[in-house]
C-alpha cells in the first residue's frame, strides 16, 4: 500500500471536482442542495482564514470580514440595484480595505496579541453595527438582502449551486496561485523566520498587510455569498461562532495546506449533520470540541496528513520499530 | 443624582467589576508565568465555578459566600485534569496550537454546561440582598464590599502562598527559569499542574463572587470576561501580577465609565478599543518587558 503524495493529491482533486459537479443530480432534496451551497461558502471562508494562518497570523475574528463583506454587498446591491453577482466582489473589496486597516494595527503583533486584537475587532465591528451604524444596518433586526437569483427562475437553486461552485473553485485556485507565487514564498519565509526574511530583503509589514487584504477579500466574498443566498442578514454574522468555525475546519483538515480547509469543512459538515439526525443539540458542539482537541494532539497536521501517517505507521510496524513521539508544528 | 454621585457610582461599580477581572487575570497570569501558555477558555472555569455555587446553593441553601471554598477545590481538580490531558501533550508545539485547543475547550465546556444546566439565564439572591452601607452620598450594597474583601483576602493568600511556601517558591523558580528549576530538582510537571489548578481556582472564586452579587449567568457568560482578562494581562504586562491587579481595576472603571457615558452597548467593545490603542502605542503592553 504505497502511494505518491502528488498523485494522491491529483486524483483526490479530480474526484472531488467530479463529485461536486455530479452530486446535485443524485439528489432531489432541496435541503441537501442548500446544505451543499452553505458547505461551499464555508470552504471559501475556511480557505481565507487558512491563507492568513499560512502567513503566520492566526485570526480569532475572521467573522468581522465575513460580516463586512455581507453588509457592504447587501447595502450596495439594495441601493443601486446592481445584481448581487457584481456587488459580492465590491463588498469584498470593502472587507479587504478594512482588513488592511486592521492589519496596520496588527503588523507588529504576533500570536496571542494578534488573536486578541482580531477577536476584539469583531466585537467592536458588531457594536458599531448595532449602535452608530444602526440607521443604515438595521441594528439587531438586520436587513433583508437581495437574492442571488430570483426564486421565480425555474431551477434557480441548481444554477445558484453551480455559480457558487465556480466561485469556490476560483477562490481556491486564487489561493493556490498566491501560495505558489513569490508572495506565498515570502509569507512562508516571514512565518518561519522574520529576521532572516528581512535579511533577504523582504518587507514583513508589506507582506503581512497583503495577507490580510487577500484573506479579508476572500472572507468578504464568502460572507456576501452566504447572505445573498439566504436573503437576510443580522449582526449575529459577527458572532464568535462564525469566527471559530473556519478555525475548527482548517485545524481538522490540515493547517497551511490547500486541501485542508476543503477536507475539514466537508468532513465536519457531514459529522455535524449526522449528529443532528440523532437529535443532539448542545452535545454536537461538545463532540466537535472533542474532535478538535484530539486532532490537535494526535493529528497536528490534520486529516490531509492521514494517508502519510498511516503509511508511516505501516512501515514502522513492518520493521517492528516503536512509534516516535508525535512532533507538532 | 449629582455629578459626584454618578462619579462615585462609576467608581464603585468599576471596583466591583474589576475584582472579578482581577481574579481571572491573576489566574491567567499565574498559568502564563509558569507554563508560558495562554488559555482562552479560562472564562469557562469562571462559568463552572458560578454553576457549582448556584447548584450547591439551590440544593442546600447554605450561605453562598461559603461555597467559594468548594467551587475553588472543585476547579483545582478540573484544572489539573485539563492540564494533564489537554495542555501537556501540546506544550512547546507552537503558540497557535494553544489558542486552537482553547477553542475546543470552549465548545466542550459551554455546551456541556448547557446540557447539564440548560442555557437560560439564571440568578441567585444573596442573603445580604438589599442591605446597603452608606459611603458619602452613595449607598453601596453590602455585597459589593464583601466581594472586594473576599478578593483582597484571596490575593493576599496567594501572595503569601507564593512567597512563603515551598511549592510557591518552586512555582516562582519555574516561572523564572524552567530549565534551571529542573536542574535543581524541581518537578516542573507537578508545578505545572498545581499552577494550572490554582489559576482555575481563582477563576472559580470569581465565578462564585459573580453569582453572589446577583448578576445573571448562563453557560456562555465566561468568554467575554476571559478575553477581557486577557486584555488586562496584555495591558498590565504578561506574567506581572501587580500589573494584572492595576489593569483589572482600570478595566472595570473604564468599562463602567463607558457604559454610563456612551451607553451600555459599548460596555464590551470599549475594553478592546483600549487594548488596540494601547497595543498600537506600546506593542509590549503598558508595564510589560518583552512579551516573548
Amino acid at each position: 500500500m504505497y502511494f505518491n503524495r502528488d498523485e494522491l493529491a491529483k486524483y483526490g482533486m479530480i474526484a472531488t471536482l467530479a463529485i461536486a459537479v455530479v452530486i446535485p443530480f443524485l439528489t432531489d432534496s432541496m435541503f441537501i442542495l442548500n446544505l451543499l451551497v452553505l458547505m461551499l461558502i464555508f470552504i471559501i471562508f475556511a480557505s481565507s482564514w487558512n491563507l492568513l494562518a499560512y502567513s503566520g497570523q492566526g485570526s480569532l475574528g475572521h467573522a468581522a470580514f465575513f460580516g463586512i463583506g455581507a453588509y457592504a454587498s447587501t447595502l450596495i446591491a439594495a441601493q443601486s440595484g446592481i445584481t448581487p453577482f457584481v456587488t459580492i466582489f465590491i463588498g469584498a473589496a470593502v472587507a479587504a480595505f478594512i482588513g488592511i486597516l486592521i492589519g496596520l494595527t496588527c503588523v507588529r503583533l504576533k500570536e496571542w496579541f494578534l488573536a486578541m486584537v482580531t477577536f476584539g475587532f469583531a466585537i467592536i465591528v458588531q457594536t458599531l453595527t448595532v449602535s452608530v451604524l444602526a440607521p443604515v444596518t438595521g441594528g439587531w433586526d438586520g436587513l433583508s438582502s437581495p437574492r442571488l437569483l430570483s426564486p421565480s427562475i425555474p431551477g434557480y437553486q441548481l444554477i445558484e449551486y453551480y455559480a457558487i461552485l465556480v466561485i469556490t473553485i476560483a477562490s481556491i485556485a486564487a489561493i493556490w496561485y498566491i501560495m505558489k507565487s513569490r508572495i506565498g514564498l515570502a509569507f512562508l519565509a516571514i512565518r518561519e523566520n522574520e529576521l532572516e526574511a528581512r535579511a533577504a530583503g523582504l518587507d514583513p509589514v508589506r507582506y503581512r498587510l497583503l495577507a490580510f487584504a487577500f484573506s479579508a477579500y476572500i472572507a468578504g466574498v464568502a460572507g456576501a455569498l452566504e447572505i445573498h443566498h439566504i436573503g437576510y442578514l443580522t449582526p449575529e454574522l459577527y458572532g464568535v461562532d462564525n469566527s471559530f468555525w473556519p478555525i475548527t475546519y482548517v485545524i481538522l483538515g490540515g493547517l497551511g495546506t490547500l486541501a485542508g480547509p476543503v477536507v475539514g469543512t466537508v468532513v465536519l459538515t457531514v459529522i455535524w449533520e449526522g449528529l443532528k439526525a440523532t437529535g443532539l443539540t448542545f452535545g454536537r458542539y461538545v463532540i466537535v470540541g472533542v474532535i478538535l482537541i484530539l486532532a490537535i494532539i494526535f493529528l497536528p497536521r490534520g486529516l490531509v496528513s492521514l494517508p502519510e501517517q498511516v503509511q508511516e505507521w505501516l512501515k514502522r510496524r513492518r520493521r517492528k520499530e516503536p512509534l516516535p513521539e508525535p512532533v507538532g508544528d | 443624582m449629582d455629578t459626584l454621585g454618578i462619579f462615585l457610582q462609576i467608581i464603585f461599580w468599576g471596583l466591583y467589576a474589576g475584582c472579578i477581572y482581577i481574579l481571572l487575570a491573576t489566574g491567567l497570569n499565574l498559568i502564563f508565568g509558569v507554563m508560558k501558555i495562554v488559555n482562552f477558555a479560562h472564562g469557562e472555569f469562571l462559568m463552572i465555578g458560578a454553576y457549582i455555587t448556584a447548584t450547591v446553593f439551590f440544593l442546600t441553601g447554605i450561605n453562598p459566600y461559603l461555597i467559594i471554598l468548594l467551587s475553588m477545590l472543585a476547579l483545582i481538580g478540573i484544572g489539573a485534569v485539563i492540564e494533564r490531558f489537554c495542555f501537556r501533550p501540546i506544550l512547546g508545539t507552537g503558540k497557535l496550537n494553544e489558542i486552537f485547543l482553547s477553542i475546543g475547550l470552549i465548545y466542550i465546556f459551554q455546551n456541556g454546561a448547557a446540557m447539564i444546566w440548560g442555557d437560560s439565564w439564571q440568578s441567585v439572591k444573596s442573603p445580604y440582598d438589599g442591605i446597603t452601607v452608606p459611603v458619602g452620598s452613595l449607598s453601596v450594597p453590602l455585597d459589593y464590599i464583601l466581594i472586594m474583601l473576599f478578593t483582597a483576602v484571596i490575593l493576599c493568600g496567594l501572595y503569601l502562598f507564593l512567597k512563603k511556601t515551598t511549592i510557591g517558591m518552586q512555582m516562582r523558580a519555574t516561572s523564572q527559569n524552567r530549565k534551571g528549576a529542573m536542574l535543581v530538582g524541581i518537578n516542573v510537571e507537578r508545578i505545572d499542574i498545581i499552577s494550572f489548578g490554582l489559576g482555575c481556582a481563582l477563576a472559580a472564586a470569581g465565578g462564585t463572587l459573580w453569582v453572589v452579587s446577583g448578576q445573571v449567568f448562563n453557560p456562555y457568560m465566561g468568554s467575554i470576561p476571559a478575553v477581557k482578562a486577557f486584555a488586562i494581562i496584555i495591558l498590565g504586562g504578561l506574567g506581572s501580577i501587580p500589573g494584572a491587579i492595576i489593569g483589572g481595576l482600570l478595566m472595570g472603571l473604564a468599562e463602567n465609565g463607558a457604559a454610563v457615558l456612551l451607553g451600555g452597548i459599548w460596555k464590551d467593545a470599549i475594553s478592546f478599543v483600549i487594548l488596540i490603542v494601547a497595543l498600537v502605542v506600546r506593542p509590549t503592553g503598558l508595564f510589560g518587558e518583552k512579551g516573548e
